[in-house]
């Protein structure tokens, strides 16, 4: 007993001495329970006493997660939990501005404010999936990466089905929420083949690629293509990307342009950890290579050839996001631990380009109605802010001069180019090849935006419905930065 | 004797029903059946290799949080297909169809 009391004053011990690397998840926990009050007490007499306390704790958060780069933690704390590395730490800041941007969206929709429901909720949320998303960013052990994926996953169906006010957006929070509760349970199944072939759960270990390099290659092939559904899943990459379309179409704009994000960075940062921790010429992580090659090529070609027959924009815009996911994970496979700068410049570019595409057109439907490609036509001279800079983001996103976009592109060809050189592999050749080919291919849909919206006249005048132009700013505002980081990339390269 | 084997071949034998429950989708509420099927063959996975795991009990821990989100995803999932049966009038996959290509 005494044995066991010494134990336990260790453990605890060990647990205290991890916290301070949590802190920003501590205040997030502290902004959610706040937000779940000030809900219900306070939103009665000061209306925006719920969007302050969770702008204020995200905001919060993030710097916390910026004074900890000072002092990056190179082990893995609380009993191999989480790693809050330096590549953590930055995951986190740009979750943290994503769910920033998300918050601000919400609150000057139009379709959130005026829902009998409110937003409090909302709010409450955002602050819970911010707290599974940093977690796995961080996450080193398949405990808390399953846990933190359902954190997320299980706040994300809520958003999506939070409004429910049309038919369409039911379906796709159904849709969303039994795929994504199929696709979980597989790599649950999946986890505990890997547990059983390796008998602990931190995957960073050695005793764990010991295990799953000695156990029959098919089997350990079996398990690891079961756990990555689960990851395939909030990536969406091909096979698993069928539930995208309809969610990203059915959901409202906000939350569609936070599910294209948010999830994605942080899934991009888990994929990159598991794939990173295992020694390079073990079988699995070789068996996990050609897994990951294959998709990206399979996903870009499939995102941007899919997208050319869509006329919902935000279909398209689902479409694209599949094609940027392929991309991403080619910067996945050209990336070189220790150097993040690459991967990181494209997913924060990533992340403002398609929140500013998302803002643009909820902005555009809420002053026209105009939801799908064709009824663009002639809002050009109409709203022409709005139009400049959607085309502008939409250039960025083909990956154009002179774009943040084009600067991210760059980088990610030219450190798959340099590992081609240095590994001969005719994989990445392929891979360097899709990626050019599919860029052209993007060209074609984009640019059915400002050619509908510019060139082609409507035969019936359209009145645009007043609105607060907030959104309008935040959107040009967005359109600034990327702007600015095309042509001054070194600002935000250095950082990193 | 029950081995570890027999645990298996049953969480096997779990998995595959579940997941034909899944894809024969009838039903919005069998396709939460099936998926609950699938998480317990996995629990039942996870518990019966943690035998084996002496020293941390990962595979234990991990079952009582699987059971957990479990039941959570289900709440949300449930109350989603209430909101789908206001406007449809139905609960049948193959009927909500509104968005696709």
């Amino acid at each position: 007993m005494t044995e066991f009391l010494l134990d336990l004053s260790e453990q605890l011990d060990h647990i205290l001495s991890g916290l301070p690397a949590l802190v920003p998840e501590l205040v997030l926990a502290a902004a959610f329970v706040a937000s779940i009050f000030s809900g219900l007490f306070l939103d009665r007499g000061w209306r925006h006493a719920t969007f302050t306390f969770t702008v204020a704790g995200i905001a919060l958060a993030g710097i916390c997660s910026g004074l900890q780069l000072a002092s990056p933690s190179t082990d893995n704390l609380l009993f191999g939990m989480v790693l809050p590395d330096v590549f953590g730490q930055y995951i986190r800041m740009l979750i943290a501005v994503v769910c920033l941007l998300f918050a601000t969206f919400v609150h000057f929709n139009p379709d959130f404010t005026s829902h009998h429901k409110k937003t409090a909720d909302l709010y409450s949320i955002l602050l819970a999936v911010n707290i599974g998303l940093n977690l796995m960013a961080m996450a080193t052990n398949w405990l808390m990466a399953f846990v933190a994926i359902e954190l997320v996953s299980i706040g994300s169906y809520i958003m999506v089905g939070y409004l429910a006010k049309e038919a369409r957006q039911t379906e796709a929070a159904m849709k969303y929420a039994l795929f994504g509760a199929v696709c979980s349970a597989v790599m649950l199944y999946g986890l505990s083949l890997v547990y059983g072939l390796t008998g602990n759960l931190d995957f960073t270990s050695a005793q764990h690629i010991q295990g799953l390099s000695a156990a029959p290659p098919v089997v350990t092939g079996i398990a690891l293509l079961l756990v990555f559904t689960g990851i395939g899943f909030k990536l969406s990459f091909v096979p698993f990307h069928f539930w995208s379309p309809d969610v990203y179409q059915g959901a409202p704009t906000p939350v569609t342009a936070f599910l294209s994000t948010a999830p994605k960075i942080a899934g991009i940062a888990l994929l990159t950890r598991i794939f990173y921790a295992w020694p390079e010429n073990s079988a699995p992580t070789q068996s996990l290579y050609l897994m990951l090659l294959v998709s990206a090529i399979a996903t870009m070609l499939l995102g941007n050839l899919a997208a050319l027959r869509q006329n919902n924009v935000k279909r398209m815009m689902a479409y694209s996001s599949i094609g940027h996911t392929g991309f991403l994970m080619m910067a996945v496979l050209a990336y070189s631990p220790n150097e993040h700068a690459v991967l990181l410049f494209y997913l924060s570019v990533y992340a403002l380009m398609n929140m500013g595409t998302f803002i643009l057109a909820d902005y555009i439907e809420s002053r026209t109605g105009a939801t799908e490609v064709t009824d663009y036509k002639g809002l050009g001279k109409i709203l022409p802010v709005a139009f400049v800079c959607f085309v502008i983001l939409l250039v960025s996103l083909t990956g154009l001069p002179p774009t943040a976009g084009f600067i991210g592109k760059l980088l990610v060809f030219s450190a798959v180019f340099s590992k081609w050189q240095a590994s001969a592999d005719i994989g990445l050749l392929v891979l360097l090849i899709t990626g050019a080919l599919t860029t052209v291919i993007s060209l074609f849909y984009y640019f059915k935006v400002p050619l509908n919206a510019f060139l082609r006249k409507e035969e019936t005048p359209i009145e645009a419905q007043p609105l607060y132009p907030n959104l309008l700013w935040l959107a040009a505002l967005i359109t600034a930065a990327v702007l600015l980081l095309g042509i001054f990339p070194y600002w935000l390269v250095d950082l990193f | 004797m029950i081995t570890l084997t027999h645990f298996l071949i049953v969480s096997a034998c779990l998995f595959s029903t579940g997941l034909y429950a899944v894809l024969a989708r009838r039903n919005a509420i069998l396709v939460l059946v099936g998926i609950e099927l699938m998480i317990n063959a996995a629990i039942l996975n996870l518990v019966a290799f943690g035998r084996y795991d002496k020293a941390l009990y990962g595979g234990q821990v991990f079952a009582l949080f699987a059971i957990v989100l479990a039941a959570a995803g289900v709440a949300v999932a449930l109350a989603i297909i209430l909101n789908v049966y206001k406007y449809y009038k139905t609960v049948d996959p193959e009927d909500i169809r509104n968005l696709k290509d």
